[in-house]
Parts: C-alpha cells; structure tokens; sequence
C-alpha cells in the first residue's frame, strides 16, 4: 500500500513536470510537442534521476558515519567539484560537456583524498576521520575556488559558480544517457549494502560478531555513494537538502530497515525534487528560480510536519 | 564584458527599471556642477566639506573606476590625465599604458589613493557607494555616475567636462550620444535575444544598454519586459519566445561560434537551428560608451547580413 502510494506520487510528480512549464502546451498537442519531447521530459528524467540518487547517497552516508547530520555533500565532494569547475574556467578548457566532467574529476579528486584521510588511523576506515577529513578537504578547495574567483574576476567564472549552485536548466537527453549508464553499478552496490546496514546501525561491535565485514562495507558504501553524488554534480551542479532531509523523511515514514528505507529515499528524492523543479520553472515564469531554494521551501515545511508526527508518537 | 552588466548582476537584488529611470532622471537634472559639490560637501562631512571652493580647477589626476568613464576622458581630450584605470579598461589602446588599480568592483582603496588623484570617478553601486564615501574621508573628491544607459552617459559626459574644464566637448558629446536616442534606426523586423550565459540559460532584459542598443539598431529584444538587466530563464521560454537571431558577447579575438550552438537541448530554437547567431565583441558592445553610434551601426549591418544570408 505504501509503495503504491509512493509509486502514484512518482508518476504524478512527473507527469506536472510534462504538463506544466512557463509556456502553455496544449493537452493535444503533449505528444508530439518539441518542448515536451526535447526539454520537459528529459528534465523531468534527470531531476528524478538525481533526485533520488541523492536521497540514497543521503541514507547510506547517514548509516554508515552514524550522523544524522550526515548528507552527500558533507564529505568534501562539493568543495571539490567547483574547484575543478572553476578550473577548468580558468585554464579556457571550452566545450560542451568542460563543465561537467571538470566538476566531476573535481569530486572524484576530492572523495579520493577524504578517503585516504579516512583512513588515517590504520587500515580500516574511520567514519570520524571521514566527516572531519570531508569537512576539512571542502573548506580548503573552497577557499583555493574563492582565491581563484577573486583574482582572475573573469565573467565565467561566477557564472561558473551560479552553475554549480545546481539547476537542471541545461538538461538533454544526453545528461540522461550519461546518467543512466552510470548510475545501475553505484545503486546496486549500495541497495546490496541494506542488510549490513542494519547491522552497522547497531554498532561497530555487535556488527561485527553479528557476521558483517564492517571495514569492506564502509569502503564499498562510501566509494559507491560518494560516485553517486559525483555524477549528480556533474549533471546539476551542488543541490542541497534532498540528500538530508529526505532519508530522514522516510525513516520517520518506514522504519529503520534498508532494505525499505534505501528504495524509498530513492523514490522520495526523486518525487521532492521532480516537484521543486517543476515550481522552480513555472513560479516566477519566465523567470526561472534556483532549484535549491525550492527544494527547501517545499521540503523544510513538509519535514517539520513530519518531525511533529515522529516526536509525538 | 561590461562592467556595468558585471557589477550590477553582482548586487543581491537588481532595480527594477522604474526605480533606475527615476534616479537617472534626477541626476540628469543635476548634473551642474554645484549639484556635484553640494553632494561632495554633504557627504565629506564636518569641517573639510564646508571648505567648498567656488570654481573648482580642473582635475589634473584622474583615476577611472569604469570603462565607460575611461573611453569618456579620451573622448573629451582629457585622456592625458587618466592616472589610474581598471583592468577592462581596454579602449583606446594608449589607455592600457596607465596603471591598473584593480577590477574596480570593490574598489582597491590604497591602489587608487598611491596615483595620488584629485578626482576618483566611479560606476554607481552599492559597494562603489560605499567605497566614494571612504575615499572622500580620506580627502579626495569623488563623482559618482551612473553608467547604465546611454542618457546616463551623455549626463556623465557633461558632469566630466565640467569637471575637466572641458564643458564644450562634454556638452558636445552629450549632445550626440542624445541625438542617436533620439532617432532609432527604421524597424528591421528583426526580434532577437542576447544570451550571455549559456547554464543556466541568461538573458538580457530591458534595464540593460544591450536592450537598448537592440531598439536603436531596429531591432526588437524579445524579453524587452524584464525589468532587470538581465535575468536567468529556461530555454523552453527562449524557444517559446522564438528569436529570429541569438546574439552573444565574446571578449575579444576572432568571434566564435558559442558552446551552447552544439548542444541539443538548444536544438530547441529556431534561431540556433538556422544558425542566425551573431557574436558582437564586448569592448564595443559590453558598454554604454561615446562609440555607441559605431555599435549601433555594426549590429545593424550585422542583422541585415544575418536577413540577406538567410534569405
């Protein structure tokens, strides 16, 4: 019953996204309309696409460091994909797709370095280490980006960071290609990762006597979401707050169990953001609102309804 | 690229075109120069700005915190006082020859203040406002001018040949630059768009000179009705709105096709899928400036080629 709810929400946030944009489309014309066809729909994909994937990444990252605080961008991956964006800027790469894969090498770059961070205290990784590794990395290729801004002042580059600052404006059906390609092997391996989850959640300790190989799962879970997030920067630039608000969302909504809960980030993310993309490109048309700013006006008020409902059963 | 466009897209929110055109219009009104220095007096404050000197000599050390201002100064014959300028200062070549005080966006204060200058001229910002106000403790006059639109830089040019002992030119020139507001080139027929950023799609609204030089070349900027300079759109109401050509700035060498001509979700616009692009270069075009009539007539040959290529 909850999954088809779930399920009808999915289909009806996507179905407003095709229906509704900043020029009236008429109901017969839906079908064979370039705009649906070339710039709705694949918009309304990649914001569903990345939605989601954030909202997992969110969930997984949560259980593994054990931080309700924890999101896809706490660990330095945003902090670096905007260096390699504005890098890329800087040194006149050109092209297309520049953007994108800069921001992309960026935060591979960047998880990289938290990862060897992380694993400072021996061979194991340290979920303490993470965040404060994570924290540390984005403060500093934040201010290596804002040195950069400041003393080369070229127009790119702020338009660079207005870029970075997330929206799915520049969507195709290639950004959904790209996506679709990659994200089956990060989503397999962490939706795989539900049981010893569950363990983790328990403790390192009882874990562990529990059967589950604590240290391979850290690395295989913070490597996959880490990917994840990645390859959403890459398409859409630092969306904040789906990747927080939404894994807590559910668990207040589902339980505990992530088996339930990873898929049900997944579809949430994508709905939440699905949704605010839609208000983002019709609300001040022909304007077009920042996705991010969306995100949290129709987010914070629906979490705080269900933060209300969770304290007081 | 413009300054005026860069710094005013710096400011959280940007004025809508009523408040702008009513602050234009009063300056415009004010632009003798005892308006000027009763403003310098009231805001240098205390004993030094009760010292109001009836004529002031003409300044003889300039710094220039704007492009537009800088290409003024050469246009008035007052180019040799130019001691200090900002990095887009670009036109006339001689001027690159004077030293940089920075980007003039916040300003550098101990830069400008080492030209040693008795006149620092700035764009009107909010951080420029804030900075003329700290210039003038430190005891130097300071003119700020709005620089938005071309009646705006017809007042600068009277107010800076006043300033300059230059009235005749300055009036001259103010003259000219209201003679080619006053006269549009006949209708093209032509409605076009400025893209200057391409993700997030950013387009030029009618606050800005580009709108404004699109009206005096014949032509029709299709978001004429956003009241800012420029604004963030999707390519759904870009396509919507259907462009005969796209426009775009590049910054200087030879005009390249723009990125975003490649992409598919472009392929959206009719204007990008017949190719009517022109790409005008931003030291000309980026700024109100006393060479508006060769922009104007630059875009214009540019459209009527776009018309005869396609035809």
């Amino acid at each position: 019953m909850r999954w088809l709810g779930l399920g009808l929400a999915a289909v009806l946030a996507l179905g407003l996204a095709l229906v509704l944009g900043p020029t009236p489309v008429p109901w017969a014309a839906l079908g064979s309309s370039d705009i649906v066809r070339e710039l709705r729909l694949p918009r309304a994909l990649l914001a569903f696409l990345v939605g989601g994937g954030l909202g997992l990444a969110g969930a997984a990252l949560q259980a593994l460091v054990r931080n309700p605080l924890a999101d896809p961008f706490l660990l330095g991956l945003s902090g670096g994909a905007g260096l390699g964006a504005v890098l890329a800027i800087a040194t006149h790469l050109s092209g297309p797709w520049t953007l994108p894969l800069a921001a992309f090498a960026g935060a591979l770059a960047a998880m990289a370095l938290v990862y060897r961070l992380g694993l400072a205290g021996g061979a194991e990784l340290d979920p303490r280490a993470l965040i404060l590794g994570g924290v540390a990395v984005g403060a500093f290729a934040g201010a290596v980006t804002t040195a950069i801004v400041s003393l080369a002042s070229a127009v790119e580059l702020r338009n660079a960071l207005l870029w970075l600052w997330g929206g799915f404006s520049g969507s195709s059906w290639d950004g959904v290609l790209v996506v679709c390609l990659y994200f089956p092997v990060p989503l397999v391996v962490l939706l795989a990762a539900a049981r010893p989850l569950d363990l983790l959640a328990l403790g390192e300790e009882p874990a562990r006597y529990l059967g589950a190989d604590v240290a391979r799962v850290r690395r295989r879970v913070y490597v996959a979401a880490s990917l994840l997030t990645a390859a959403a920067v890459a398409v859409s630039g630092v969306i904040g707050f789906v990747g927080l608000i939404v894994p807590h969302a559910m668990r207040a909504l589902w339980g505990h169990q992530h088996r339930v809960l990873l898929p049900a980030a997944f579809l949430g993310g994508g709905i939440l953001l699905t949704l605010a993309d839609t208000v983002a490109r019709v609300v001040v048309a022909p304007r077009e609102l920042p996705v991010g700013i969306v995100t949290a006006l129709v987010g914070v008020p629906v979490f705080a309804l269900l933060m209300r409902r969770w304290t007081a059963s | 690229m413009a300054l005026a466009h860069r710094a005013r897209r710096r400011l959280p929110i940007s004025a809508p075109t009523g408040v702008g055109f009513f602050a234009m219009r009063r300056s415009a009104h004010r632009t003798h120069l005892a308006g000027l220095l009763a403003l310098l007096a009231a805001c240098g404050g205390g004993e030094r700005g009760a010292t109001t000197r009836a004529p002031l000599p003409p300044a003889r050390r300039i710094v220039s915190l704007s492009p537009a201002v800088t290409e003024l100064l050469y246009a008035l014959g007052a180019g040799d006082r130019v001691v200090g300028r900002t990095t887009w200062c670009d036109y006339p070549p001689a001027v690159r020859a004077v030293p940089s005080v920075g980007d003039g966006l916040s300003p550098n204060l101990e830069a400008i203040v080492a030209r040693r200058p008795d006149l620092v001229v700035l764009y009107r910002s909010a951080l420029n406002e804030t900075a003329a106000q700290r210039l003038r403790a430190l005891g130097l006059a300071t003119a700020v001018l709005p620089q938005d639109r071309l009646e705006d830089l017809a007042a600068a040019a009277r107010v800076l040949g006043r300033l300059t002992g230059r009235s005749a030119a300055g009036d001259s020139i103010a003259q000219s630059l209201a003679a080619l507001v006053a006269a549009p080139a006949p209708d093209l027929g032509v409605r076009l768009a400025f893209i200057v950023w391409d993700n997030p799609p950013m387009v030029i609204g009618g606050a800005s000179y580009l709108d404004q030089l699109a009206t005096l070349a014949g032509a029709r900027n299709v978001f004429h009705d956003l009241g800012t300079s420029s604004a963030v759109v999707s390519i759904e109401t870009i396509a919507a709105r259907d462009p005969d050509v796209l426009v775009t700035l590049v910054d200087s060498g030879a005009p390249r096709l723009p990125a975003f001509a490649a992409r598919r979700e472009w392929q959206a616009l009719r204007a990008v899928r017949e190719r009517r692009l022109v790409m005008l270069t931003g030291s000309l075009f980026g700024r109100p400036s006393p060479r508006a009539a060769a922009a104007v007539a630059e875009l214009r040959r540019q459209l009527e080629g776009g018309e005869g290529a396609t035809r």
